[in-house]
């Protein structure tokens, strides 16, 4: 037995959601599908595989004011931005929730980043399981999986007329009370088949071809554009800036991206990532070795955006199965 | 011989005689519908080479890292004109590439996993089926009737109000994420240090918000006032589906007018932004 | 009534003749509406079509440009380059949805203090008349 919601009562608790929160769904902009606002509950797709763009930015937006700065009483008054409203994330899959986590561990171990703690406070995670793949992802080889419900505070598995609920957190039992669900005797759907890559072991290999020739000849067709690290649900980099505004000022953090030419610039103009093939390795053992390393998950989690987005089909795939054909040499 | 053998067949000549050092083509994409650009070093990965409708990128846009270096490059006719750009602006030197012009069917549109049949907008009105310039020609030299219209998006755009283009340009550039692809895919980008990238000072904030995003997609346009040569790669490559063509086009359209001028058909032609006529009659201050 | 509508202009002038010819409208005593906010540059020809972008960015309703006459320039030629420039900024801009009205080009001699302030008063009437910019992108800071 399994607890179980009509759609008509999903979309009415919806309504009743957004009556007091923000909620973000995935809808329809131009041909793209994107977690979006929803001002109307008929405007969330149910028809996608997975978004275009990752549903980090409500975590970590692609600009956001940190805290104000201005005078006061002979000295200087620091406001930090405040997140107002509650959110509540609807139709999230899996590895987007599986990069939450990745994305909690650098910012929500000490020192703690406040406002992303307290986006990630204010936030309710509801997911629902994939039935269909992408042909571009792989979260399975990533320890996720297009069922896994981790990271998530309810998880939905669509069947006949509804969906099957797992409410796993507290939060999300305050947010949809046992007492809205029924009984269902339906059988929990087959999650859908994910495509195999090769990652096991892959951190020790990259750092036995560290060194090799491979990622000079990668770099060739890589036009280091910021594609892939925008559009990742797991990459974090940022830039900060000062903005005066009308005799204060705000600091300003915005995405940054180490495929940039500049990323890495230090006074002096010394650049110590001046070369493409190097910060292309950058990307890729940040993903698959140092973070794996110093937070024990990895930090790709299989979604395919990157690989789905790439301009010139950098695959992440075929680096990781590249990689371990490289084989043991080196170290 | 089908257009994919011929390719392969002077890519192997050329690197098999040593003539250069590398040929810059299309394979498959991991896809396996899709295109990627190769580079190939070696004689026996030629066969890996394609050429189809899916082939969108504009690979003169890698000649700029391989400057020193003889390298045989695949072209399309309007990538071909990027070359002459580059030429124009002595950012490349004709003797240090081996042109394999391709006559081009037009492109289909493509996405990820997925082709279709219809050619993209902008390859069904183009008028350049043929290379400007090459070396080898492969395919029929075709000569494509000039449409009615030449810029009917375009003038679509101009015949709105005044709030209307407003509205529809904040609505596009909210969208865009900096992620630059658009420059990176564009050959006639290529300033050692962008503008948007400058610090000090710095002209474009770094917030990815819709001022500073407008700010940088009209002055990435205006850079190429002139320069274009209408391959449409940053529209291709654009993850927000922003439609930079518009901009783009509306330049060309007007450079056209103004100057009788379009860019990367001759390299030896001077710039209509970097010359000037004493007596010319431009509409300004007059 | 409501306080008339000021419009915020900017002029970039250049530093040989039209800043010159602003000078010599001031010591003349001649008046022209204070919307004006001028920045002094070398030349017309050094004015970056990213200046007036990022001008009107800032909240400016309209932008006026001044430089030497054809034939005049300082440096020979930089106002036959600015010439080009602009004749292909102003469909831009008009294309983006900034009126055409809103930005202007003159050429302004040292000499011509009353052409100066002239041009001055009915651009400013002219952007008065259009009424505020609808910036729908709000405000760039810095």
């Amino acid at each position: 037995m399994s607890k179980f919601i009509s759609k008509k009562d999903l979309n009415s608790w919806l309504n009743k959601v957004r009556e007091k929160r923000r909620l973000i769904a995935p809808t329809k902009v131009e041909d793209l599908v994107l977690f979006k606002e929803i001002s109307k509950v008929e405007d969330i797709v149910s028809d996608y595989v997975n978004t275009d763009l990752s549903p980090k930015e409500f975590f970590f937006p692609p600009t956001e004011v940190l805290f104000s700065i201005a005078k006061k009483d002979g000295g200087v008054e620091l406001t930090p931005a405040r997140v107002e409203k509650e959110t509540v994330i609807f139709g999230m899959r899996p590895c987007d929730a599986k990069g939450i986590i990745a994305l909690d561990k650098p910012f929500l171990e000490e020192p703690t980043d406040p406002l992303y703690r307290e986006h990630r406070d204010k936030t309710i995670l509801v997911g629902v399981a994939c039935l269909k793949a992408c042909p571009e992802c792989f979260c399975s080889s990533m320890g996720g999986g297009p069922d896994d419900p981790a990271g998530f505070d309810i998880m939905l598995t669509e069947v006949k007329d509804g969906y099957l609920v797992q409410v796993l957190t507290d939060k999300g039992k305050a947010l949809m009370p046992d007492s809205m669900l029924s009984e269902s005797k339906e059988a929990k759907p087959k999650a859908a088949e994910v495509a195999k890559v090769p990652a096991e072991g892959v951190n020790v290999r990259l750092r036995q071809n560290f060194d090799d020739p491979y990622w000079g000849r990668l770099a060739d067709r890589c036009i280091h554009c910021n594609m892939c690290s925008y559009v990742c649900p797991t990459c974090y980099c940022f830039d900060i800036r000062d903005y005066p505004n009308k005799g204060k000022s705000d600091r300003v953090r915005s995405w940054e991206s180490c495929q940039s030419a500049g990323f890495t610039k230090i006074a002096g103009g010394h650049d110590p990532r001046a070369n493409k093939g190097i910060r292309m390795r950058q990307r890729f053992a940040h993903k698959l070795l140092y973070f794996p390393e110093q937070f024990g998950v990895s930090h790709c989690i299989g979604c395919g955006r990157c690989v789905k987005s790439c301009p010139v089909n950098i695959d992440i795939r075929e680096i990781i199965s590249d990689v371990q054909k490289l084989g043991a040499k080196g170290e | 011989m089908s257009e994919t053998e011929q390719i392969r067949a002077k890519a192997k000549e050329l690197l098999d005689s040593k003539k250069v050092d590398c040929v810059i083509g299309y394979e498959r994409a991991t896809d396996g519908k899709n295109a990627r650009p190769m580079f190939v070093y070696n004689a026996k990965d030629t066969d890996r080479l394609i050429f189809d409708q899916t082939c969108r990128h504009n690979l003169v846009r890698y000649l700029l890292n391989r400057k020193d270096k003889v390298t045989g490059i695949v072209v399309k006719p309007c990538d071909s004109r990027a070359i002459n750009l580059l030429i124009n602006e002595h950012q490349i030197a004709r003797d240090k590439v081996v042109i394999i012009g391709v006559v081009c069917p037009g492109l289909v549109k493509t996405d990820w996993n997925k082709t279709g049949d219809k050619l993209r907008d902008a390859c069904q009105i183009c008028q350049q089926r043929t290379p400007v310039v090459y070396d080898v020609l492969i395919g029929e030299p075709k000569k494509v009737e000039p449409p009615a219209d030449a810029y009917p998006d375009v003038t679509g755009m101009e015949g709105k109000s005044v709030e209307e283009k407003r509205a529809f340009w904040e609505k596009e550039f909210s969208r865009c994420i900096r992620c630059y692809a658009c420059r990176q895919a564009c050959p006639g980008c290529y300033c050692s240090e962008c503008f948007v990238d400058r610090l000090d000072p710095l002209w474009v904030g770094i917030r990815i918000a819709p001022a500073e995003n407008e700010m940088w997609n009209t002055m990435r346009a205006f850079h190429l006032g002139g320069r274009c040569i209408g391959c449409n790669a940053c529209e291709m490559v654009c993850p927000v589906n922003i439609p930079l063509s518009l901009l783009n086009r509306k330049l060309e359209k007007e450079v056209m007018t103004l100057f009788k001028f379009q860019a990367g058909l001759d390299p030896e032609a001077p710039q209509p932004l970097a010359a000037f006529l004493k007596d010319e009659k431009l509409g300004v201050a007059e | 009534m409501a306080v008339e509508y000021q419009p915020r202009i900017v002029g970039f002038l250049c530093n040989w003749c039209s800043y010159a010819g602003a000078d010599s409208a001031g010591t003349a005593r001649m008046s022209y509406p204070p919307n004006i906010r001028i920045i002094r540059v070398p030349c017309s020809g050094r004015v970056d079509p990213l200046l007036i972008v990022k001008s009107f960015q800032m909240g400016a309703d309209g932008v006026l440009i001044a430089g030497c006459h054809p034939g005049d320039c300082h440096y020979t030629e930089g106002n036959y380059y600015a010439r080009r420039r602009f004749a292909l900024l102003r469909p831009f801009l008009e294309y983006l949805g900034i009126e055409r009205a809103r930005f202007q080009v003159e050429w302004v001699s040292a000499s011509e203090g009353k052409r100066w302030a002239q041009v001055v008063t009915s651009f400013t009437n002219q952007v008065a008349q259009l009424g505020p910019r609808k910036l729908l992108v709000p405000e760039a800071t810095r």
